[in-house]
């Protein structure tokens, strides 16, 4: 189909009415999700698949094929869907594809084997609404991922995109959109959650010029990949929300930073791009107003303090990226020394919908001071991992056990990790903890950008402390000597206390370090970075005390303060752990209980990994 | 000649940080010391640095009470201005002539107050020659390769990193010799080129392997057992992260995180993601990568 400018909106309203048109006949869409956790399962060969045999069956008129963006329910790709009826089909294989087509395209029936059953109550379940995952989720910014290819704007422009973009232009003033948002009580989703509305309006109200805007998707927080998850499945979501802004502030260039772990969000997104300016929505007088404005993409190349703001900025203009003092903040003087108005994928991706719903709409979903929903990227050792959107003031007990499906193997939950690596980890005694921005940080945690990490009984919070501190001070820019010498010192005191070397004042000590690195660091990686350990020694001193005075690690994780063994009463003599040793540690004779032989072991875990009689044990 | 009479005093040629730090070191042990430079002042090379390796420390911060203290130690007595004429004796016993340049200034009665720099009409002499590079000699396919790259982007700072980028993504490193070529090309000193090399986790200034071997390290794989994953690929390759095989077949890398933390713990093998790792599945997966060179 040949792009043309538009002009002005009645054309963006006409060529969506003849989209409309044009998908009409299509009586039925196969969509498959291509986010990267199913691309990662191969869902290029079964996309490839239904294509052929759509084509063998000579369908191509009714049946509609769509590869879409991230359904967010990752744990149970390569995920089909059939719409209209929202069909839920889970872990497909090329191979199925005929099957899908012969059976339920044409004969209406529904493939047992390929639903998903619900673990607790054991039941299969045919739409993907009633799916439990997605049942309690309050899906705005994520629900329209499943129903749109993100290469194809038409699809986005077909259900309704860019109908906000033409509203704000056609009849609302800069300041009127700055109202609207600040009156939704929208907040920064990046982490540190300001006023969207109220930075807007600091920065529109800078007397220099011109003005820049900035998407951040610098995803850095390891488990968190919501944002990737709408760039990749939903870009023009987020550039109508830039458009929208760069409006309201009046900035005539933006720039999408993106991570260089993502290479399917920078295709996604320049495609995107594209095919945006191609209708006139970017560039010169966009839809015919007197209104100028382009987007670019920046390519990050692997570096965690990038996503701090003023970082970010340095990044842009080629310096390495360090962060400066504020202020001044980049709302006055920020790209190039401009004023440069920053924020997140995701807070990008709820300014359409504010527009189009209203403020008060909005303002109606959430808690009092956390308005609207936020999407989580529950993963760890959770049933159902997969990205989730639910209303803030939503309790973790809810995400956790309604939403995830509980535990792996049914074991116990122990904590969960939220707000990267800066974050803090949150016991169990505080399920019932309704999230937002407030209780989360009280809680000794903080929002950050979404990540949920859940822990289970065998997870050693010591040695998550030390996973978080090595992670930090490798990613420390070294320009603060708080932040770069006091979490070296930190993580040394850590690998100490994990390798049984621990004195019972370390963890004074490591207060007091932490207290410092607090007060003396300058950006929010060095403020935060104590986080882990702190929130740690808060909950769970008491396997710090274990790893100290006892020498042990009850989760069976330090490698120092473990050893396997071979429980010989549920030992069968099987032999198979015998195989997997790479030292040939382990020995004894066919139906005989196996014995580890403790000089060789090197502690693996292949032979805890393989035996299905749960015999060999962690001491 | 032969006297055997030990003089406990010092002598340092040569008052940079080197010759400062030893100083102070002596004078605190016992030794008068006799710091000489050829320039007006002590401090050397570094009072003129505004970072140093590898930390990034301000070098003036590091310096600044150095001189003070050098200054104020009464064991040590600063000779500036001054060059060496000879040198007699042995060790224990030396007699060093000096030859002391005029300042014409009286120190004695000198505060320091600055006015006679800025009264100076004399301005802007260069005190250190900058060395240029001479243009590396590239061979022709890589001249070919790297001129079209450079073609796609603005030549200023902005274009760095994904200039590197591209440069990294088509031959696999960054190559000395073409981080020479590309710093005249764009006018960007060597030292900021390598600032930005080494501040990326992306960009690598070894030549890696024919497979590259990533273990994800995210939270979600770290909790899932990705350490062990990794102990195991170590231990198999006989390498540590970073490095490669010296057959040159496998280089081990990690990654902070993937975003694909359903799949965890994950090891990519030259982009083809292989998820739920286990120690098992990982050794096979090396065996089978062998097995394909064999």
């Amino acid at each position: 189909m040949k792009r043309n400018k538009l002009k002005n909106i009645d054309e963006l309203r006409k060529l969506r009415k003849k989209l409309k048109e044009i998908y009409k006949p299509v009586k039925q869409w196969i969509t498959v999700c291509s986010g990267t956790g199913c691309h990662a399962y191969g869902c290029e060969k079964v996309t490839e698949a239904f294509e052929k045999e759509i084509k063998a069956q000579n369908l191509q008129d009714k049946i509609g094929l769509r590869t879409t963006g991230c359904h967010g329910f990752c744990e149970r790709g390569p995920i089909v869907v059939i719409q209209p009826e929202g069909i839920f089909y889970q872990r497909i294989q090329p191979k199925d594809a005929k099957e899908i087509i012969l059976q339920t395209i044409i004969n209406k029936k529904i493939i047992d084997r390929f639903l998903y059953i619900d673990p607790i109550s054991g039941e299969k379940i045919i739409s993907e609404g009633e799916v439990p995952f997605y049942k309690k989720q309050k899906r705005i910014i994520f629900g329209m991922n499943g129903l749109i290819d993100p290469t194809k704007i038409e699809d986005y422009i077909a259900i309704g995109g860019y109908e906000a973009l033409g509203k704000v232009l056609s009849s609302m003033s800069q300041k009127q959109v700055i109202n609207e948002i600040k009156k939704s009580g929208l907040r920064g989703r990046g982490g540190a959650g300001f006023l969207t509305g109220k930075k807007w309006e600091i920065c529109s109200a800078a007397k220099n010029n011109p003005k820049y805007i900035i998407c951040n998707c610098d995803e850095g927080d390891p488990g968190a990949y919501m944002d990737r998850s709408l760039l990749e499945g939903n870009p023009h979501l987020v550039i109508e929300g830039m458009i929208i802004g760069a409006y309201a502030i009046g900035a005539s260039k933006g720039y999408i930073y993106v991570r260089a772990e993502y290479p399917l969000a920078v295709s996604n997104a320049s495609i995107a791009l594209e095919q945006a300016r191609e209708y006139g929505l970017l560039g010169k007088n966009i839809l015919g107003f007197d209104f100028d404005f382009d987007i670019e993409i920046a390519k990050g190349a692997g570096a965690f303090v990038s996503g701090e703001e003023t970082a970010l900025i340095a990044a842009i203009e080629g310096r390495p990226p360090e962060p400066r003092l504020r202020p001044p903040y980049p709302a006055e003087s920020g790209l190039w020394d401009k004023p440069t108005n920053i924020n997140n994928v995701e807070t990008w991706a709820n300014v359409p919908w504010i527009i189009n719903k209203g403020s008060v709409w909005y303002s109606k979903i959430g808690t009092n001071g956390s308005k609207g929903t936020k999407i989580f990227s529950l993963v760890g050792k959770i049933n159902n991992t997969g990205l989730v959107e639910v209303p803030m003031g939503i309790t973790l007990r809810e995400i956790i056990y309604e939403i995830g499906g509980g535990i792996i193997g049914g074991k116990e939950f122990k904590a969960v990790q939220t707000g990267g690596p800066s974050g803090g980890c949150i016991p169990k005694e505080l399920l019932d903890l309704p999230i937002d921005f407030e209780s989360l940080t009280k809680a000794g945690s903080m929002m950050g950008s979404g990540g949920m990490i859940v822990m289970d009984e065998n997870t050693c919070m010591v040695d998550v402390a030390r996973y978080f501190l090595d992670f930090l001070r490798k990613e420390s820019c070294g320009k603060c000597t708080s932040c770069r010498e006091g979490l070296q010192a930190m993580y040394e005191i850590l690998v100490n206390i994990c390798e049984g070397q621990g004195k019972p004042e370390d963890i004074e000590l490591l207060k007091e370090i932490a207290e410092a690195v607090k007060v003396a660091s300058l950006c929010g990686l060095g403020v935060t970075a104590p986080n882990p350990v702190l929130s740690t020694l808060h909950y769970f001193k008491d396997e710090y005390e274990t790893h100290i005075y006892s020498k042990k690690c009850p989760a069976g994780v330090c490698k120092e303060l473990i050893i396997y063994k071979i429980n010989e009463e549920k030992c069968t003599g099987c032999m198979v752990c015998q195989r997997s040793c790479s030292v040939n540690a382990i020995s004894g004779e066919k139906q005989q209980p196996h014995k580890i032989d403790q000089e060789k072991c090197i502690k693996c875990g292949s032979c805890f990994e393989v035996c299905r009689f749960d015999a060999v044990i962690i001491e | 000649m032969n006297e055997k009479k030990i003089i406990g005093s010092v002598l340092i040629v040569g008052g940079g940080i080197g010759g400062i730090q030893s100083a102070l070191d002596l004078a605190e042990a016992g030794f008068k010391v006799y710091l000489l430079d050829s320039a007006p002042a002590i401090g050397g090379t570094m009072a003129a640095l505004d970072k140093t390796f590898p930390t990034n420390d301000c070098a003036m911060c590091i310096m600044a009470p150095k001189l003070v203290e050098c200054a104020r130690h009464l064991n040590i007595e600063i000779i500036t201005w001054a060059d060496i004429e000879s040198v007699q004796g042995g060790p224990g016993n030396f007699k060093v002539t000096l030859k002391q340049h005029p300042r014409y200034v009286d120190l004695d009665k000198c505060t320091g107050c600055g006015l006679c720099t800025v009264n100076c009409p004399v301005r802007n002499i260069p005190h250190f020659e900058q060395k240029t590079i001479p243009e590396p000699k590239l061979e022709k396919e890589d001249l070919e390769k790297i001129t079209n790259i450079l073609n796609k982007y603005r030549k200023d700072e902005s274009s760095l990193v994904p200039i590197l980028q591209e440069i990294n993504e088509e031959f696999r490193y960054l190559p000395e010799n073409i981080l020479n070529y590309i710093s005249i090309k764009l006018g960007i000193s060597l030292s900021q080129i390598y600032n930005m090399a080494t501040f990326y986790k992306a960009f690598s200034l070894k030549p890696r392997g024919k497979h590259l071997i990533t273990v994800c390290l995210g939270t979600a794989c770290h909790v899932r057992g990705a350490p062990r994953i990794l102990e195991e690929l170590k231990r198999i390759l006989n390498i540590k992260e970073g490095e490669t095989t010296e057959d040159k077949l496998f280089t081990l890398e990690t990654v902070n995180c993937l975003g694909a933390c359903a799949l965890g713990p994950i090891v990519v093998v030259d982009n083809n993601y292989h998820g739920q790792m286990t120690i098992r599945k990982a050794s096979k997966l090396i065996d089978r990568l062998k097995e394909t060179e064999r």
